[in-house]
This record gives structure tokens, sequence and C-alpha cells, in this order.
């Protein structure tokens, strides 16, 4: 019998975007089916395979997981949303009083706040409920794309810099809470 | 007699599927089914969109199987065809074969 090891960064990657009730069917399944795979294929076109399904599986996993019980979902990540607000504001305000209010400071600062603020919300509504955890990343894309579309920036900026603020918060909301429970795995389960 | 409500063309499909394994399984077992019966290379993903929508309206209900080494120590959602599940395939299949019923010379040409 050949031995399984199933494309670990995969794993991850659906780890981090589905919360644990569905990333444990999903990621269950297509390791058995790749397990199953290996003995008549290639590694390689088993591989291939499983980024196939995992491609194709993630957007109708992600549709289905919005659809249900949507507003309860959507009411945790607007309450988490307006705490990583609050909390971005008044560090904002401490660190201005701190050091000296110049824009080169507010520009470095700005960017580090804004990913811990993420960091925290998204520990912070994976705890309370994590399937809305999809939600908060959504509303971090939407808050970002609405300051980038007013041009809230004080002084003017390089297109990557807005971009990072994009593709990191979202990215920090949903990874952060897929960090912690690969520390912590669920008994009897290896961490991914 | 009660009638059930028509199914999409994916949950007729899945519900099938369920049905050919014994009425009971989980959705790689369901995928695979559909693949080898269809040629259809369905995603897992879309099963179980379709599964639990199903499960939304009482066609199928579900329970955590037990997790196996085979699974990455991942516990399996199984699946089970309930009775209002299969009276909306019969209702399924009744229309579709009455639908199809003198068509046969028609479709063959095709």
């Amino acid at each position: 019998m050949k031995r399984y090891s199933p494309p670990l960064l995969l794993c991850r990657f659906i780890g981090s975007i589905l919360p644990v009730t569905y990333n444990d069917f999903l990621l269950g399944d297509l390791i058995e089916e790749y397990a199953i795979r290996l003995e008549t294929t290639s590694q390689l076109a088993a591989c291939l395979w499983f980024l196939s399904q995992t491609c194709r599986s993630l957007p109708s996993m992600v549709w289905s997981l919005l659809r249900r019980d949507w507003l309860i979902r959507i009411r945790t990540a607007i309450v988490v949303y307006l705490g990583m607000a609050m909390l971005k504001i008044a560090a904002g305000l401490v660190i201005s009083k701190a050091f000296a209010p110049r824009q080169t400071a507010h520009v470095i600062i700005g960017p580090i706040l804004f990913l811990i603020t993420a960091a925290i919300g998204g520990f912070a509504v994976a705890r309370i409920r994590e399937e809305a955890t999809i939600f908060l990343a959504l509303f971090v894309i939407v808050s970002v794309v609405t300051s980038i579309a007013l041009n809230i920036c004080p002084i003017p900026v390089p297109w990557w810099y807005q971009f990072g603020f994009l593709t990191l918060g979202p990215l920090m909301v949903l990874m952060v809470p897929a960090a912690v429970r690969s520390i912590k795995p669920a008994a009897g389960r290896p961490a991914l | 007699m009660e009638r059930g409500e028509l199914l999409g063309s994916l949950e007729y499909i899945v519900l099938l599927a369920l049905m050919r394994l014994d009425g009971c399984g989980h959705g790689m077992l369901v995928r695979r089914e559909i693949e080898q019966r269809t040629g259809r290379d369905i995603s897992i993903g879309a099963v179980y969109a379709t599964l639990e929508r199903l499960e939304e309206k009482k066609y199928v209900s579900s329970f955590t199987g037990e997790p196996t080494p085979q699974r990455g120590g991942r516990a399996k959602r199984v699946f089970k065809v309930e009775a209002a599940g299969k009276l909306a395939l019969k209702t399924t299949e009744e229309t579709i074969r009455s639908m199809t019923a003198d068509l046969k010379h028609g479709l063959e040409r095709i």
C-alpha cells in the first residue's frame, strides 16, 4: 500500500477558509478519496485532483455557509467589527498622543494597527461564532474598498500599500483562528 | 395520495446516488457513485451544498460518524434518505416518465 500524504498547503488553505464543522467533513472526504486515488494513479495526478476539487468545492461550500443562518452570523460579525473599529481608534489615539502625529509615522503605524485589530477580531469572532468569521472578512474587504474609493489616506501612497490592506486584512481575520486551531488540534487528530 | 415536490436535477441525482448506497452514505461515497454512474466529475463541495439543501427540505437527515485514520482522524457526516425524500424522488421520476412517454422516437434522433 502506498503511503498517502495529502497536500499540506491545500489542507491548511481549506482549514483557514472554512470553520471546523465544515472543513472536517470536506477535508476528511478529500483525504479519503485522495488515498484511494493514490492506489491507481501517480501522486502528481492525485495532487492535481485534490487541487481541482479544492478550487471547485470552496465556492459552493462558502455559498452554502453564507446562506445558512446568515442573519445571526452577520449580527455577530457586525458586533465584532464595531469592537475592532473602536479598538483601532483608541489605539490610534494613544499612539498619536505618545508619538508626534507625523504623517510618515501614521503611514507606518496604520497598517500594523490594522493587522493587529484584524487578528484580534478574527480570533474573537471565531470564539463567539466560528461560522461568522467569513462575514467579518467580507466586512473588512468592504471597508478597505470603501476607504480606497473615498481616498481617506491623507498622503499619496503606492498601489501596493492599499493592496496590502485589501489582502492581508481579510487573511488575518481568516488565518488567525486557523492558526490557533492548528496549535491546539482536536483530540485524536494530527495538527495540519 | 400525497404528492412530493419536484426535485432539481442535481438534487435528483444526489438523492438517487444515496438510494443506491442503501439510503445512507457520506459525501465522498455519493460523489464517487455519481462519477461512476454518470461520468460527471462533480465536486465534493457541490455534493455537500446539495445535501444541505435537501436536509433543509427534510428530504435527508445527517449524523456525525466516527473519525477514521483513512480520513486523517476526521469525522464523516453521514446522510440518510427520509420518507419525504423518497416521496419527492417518486414524484420527480413519475413526472419525468410521463413527460418523456411519447418522446422516445424524437429523442433517439438527437
